[in-house]
């Protein structure tokens, strides 16, 4: 059953080639009204153009500025916040009722608190994407280290394990197979809400772009802006796993997905 | 780690007392804050405030008919992902050639933010209610066939091999056998796009009106009622609590069996 991972690839990407010549071929025999939906052909020279005139790139970067911010932001508190719930009875009791709500409450609502108190811009897409992300890396990293086996920390502790060395080799490390879990999923928030409060509340970056021709009838170009924002999610979300992968080639769940 | 069972009792009081005084300790250091003025009234309206403006928004019934549009453009949404996706996720387990033709669709569709889609779905179904169930549902759909395709595949091969020898045909392995199966882990994509399904309504609605929370959320934070802001966001907390008790209760009460 092993098979050369570039024909695997390469069989992968028959069924989209397919729908595209589907797609093409209706729009060219008229059965598409192109003022709602653009054959591919007319979106990739919207597409071209958009990638040499650079606007597209900068507000690309704008938008993954944002969301990369913010995330790092939101995994930082957050691995420290479930570390610390996990760890301590008393600061659990404390914040459980505060990281509960939080959790359940759907974020986009706070866009428009922020945009109150932070003004259009940057700053308020920050503020969302890190609340966002903050949760799942808060309740991923406190459900790993929660669930360490009291025989691996029993074995640490009897070798003579300090109590900080405790929170890297043991805790940390057992938990680290959630933490990416969460990392994933924070991830995927990062941009919807980067995008949302483009949408909402700013004058840039690439989710006011994609509205932006929208509203002014490009329909092409905005087609061609939405690919690039599928294209790059695919990327960040592939270059996650890659990275979650290599750093946990150690665990058991690195072996089931080699002999899957 | 030997306390005898009424000392647990009062550990667990004095825990749940912290729980509660979080909260009532956040309540007051933000009554405080808004009342020594320090930030404007715009910024930080009083907790009284907005819990009086809490209480005119439920009696003059705008509340009501703006929760239940959002909530009937949610669930709506939600029950045509969970429709579809679970017919998907079926037909790609069973079928290799669905699955060839699909997946890669859904390798491209789930790591996406569906919100940048929301342009196309405005130019295609309006700004009322169907292009915000059509985003919803599309949003959705992915996690729930990724959820119901793992789920199918996972089903133990002794309960196929089993209800064959008994003499079961094809059709009633499936209804009988494998989509029971599935129904914890089917649940629980659903459990995961819940959220998704009110995110995406309530951003849909801010970014382009037709009524509901998001949108009435948004005019408020346009015209600097910042009362009403406050109050809505925290009707979206309660809804978001309320929801995820509801789906616990509910998994307690018919998925037991599945608990291991």
């Amino acid at each position: 059953m092993r098979r050369d991972p570039l024909a695997h690839a390469l069989i992968r990407t028959v069924p989209l080639l397919l729908l595209g010549m589907l797609w093409q071929a209706a729009s060219s025999a008229g059965l598409i009204n192109t003022a709602f939906l653009p054959s591919p052909a007319t979106i990739s020279v919207a597409l071209a153009d958009l990638l040499g005139g650079g606007e597209i790139g900068r507000n690309i970067f704008i938008t993954l500025f944002r969301a990369g911010t913010g995330l790092l932001l939101g995994a930082v508190c957050g691995i420290w916040l479930g570390l610390m719930m996990a760890r301590s009875l008393k600061f659990r009791a404390w914040v459980t009722p505060i990281v509960g709500g939080t959790y359940s409450l759907p974020k986009s609502a706070l866009i428009p608190l922020f945009a109150l108190w932070f003004g259009i811009g940057s700053l308020t897409a920050i503020c969302a994407v890190y609340l966002a992300c903050l949760l799942p890396m808060t309740v991923n990293t406190f459900q790993g280290v929660v669930s360490t086996p009291k025989v691996l920390t029993w074995s640490a502790q009897a070798l003579g394990t300090s109590e900080r060395q405790m929170l890297s080799r043991i805790y940390l490390r057992h938990a680290l197979p959630d933490i990416f879990t969460g990392l994933r999923i924070a991830l995927g928030f990062s941009f919807v809400l980067a995008i949302s409060s483009e949408m909402i509340a700013s004058s840039s970056g690439i989710g006011k772009l994609v509205f932006f021709y929208g509203e002014n009838g490009a329909y092409d170009y905005m087609f061609a802006a939405i690919a690039c924002v599928i294209a790059v999610a695919f990327l960040c979300d592939r270059a996650m796993l890659a990275v979650s992968g290599w750093c946990l080639r150690w665990h058991e769940s690195a072996a089931n997905a080699r002999t899957a | 780690m030997t306390a005898r069972p009424h000392e647990e009792g009062v550990k667990a009081a004095g825990l749940r007392l912290r729980s509660l005084a979080s909260v009532m300790l956040l309540l007051v250091i933000w009554e405080s804050a808004a009342r020594s003025q320090l930030a404007p009234p715009v910024l930080l309206p009083a907790f009284t405030v907005v819990a009086a403006e809490l209480g005119r928004i439920i009696a003059d019934g705008s509340l009501a008919s703006d929760l239940a549009l959002s909530l009937y453009r949610a669930f709506t949404g939600l029950a045509l992902a969970g429709a579809c996706g679970i017919l998907l996720g079926m037909l790609m387990a069973r079928s290799r050639v669905v699955h060839w033709l699909i997946d890669p669709l859904v390798a491209i569709g789930f790591p996406s933010p569906k919100i940048a889609f929301l342009p196309v779905f405005i130019l295609w179904f309006g700004i009322e209610s169907l292009s915000k169930i059509l985003l919803v549902a599309f949003a959705c759909v992915f996690p729930v066939i990724i959820g119901t395709y793992s789920a199918a595949r996972a089903v133990h091969r002794v309960l196929v091999w089993s209800a064959f020898s008994l003499g079961t045909t094809q059709h009633a392995l499936l209804t009988r056998v494998i989509l029971p199966a599935c129904y914890p882990r089917i649940f629980a994509t659903l459990r995961i796009a819940l959220p998704v399904a009110l995110i995406t309504t309530f951003t849909a609605e801010m970014v382009a009106g037709g009524g509901g929370m998001g949108a009435t959320l948004v005019y408020s934070q346009r015209f600097f009622e910042s009362p009403t802001v406050f109050a809505y966001i925290l009707v979206m907390l309660g809804i978001g609590l309320l929801l995820d008790a509801a789906v616990h209760a509910f998994a307690r009460r018919y998925l037991a069996w599945a608990e291991e």
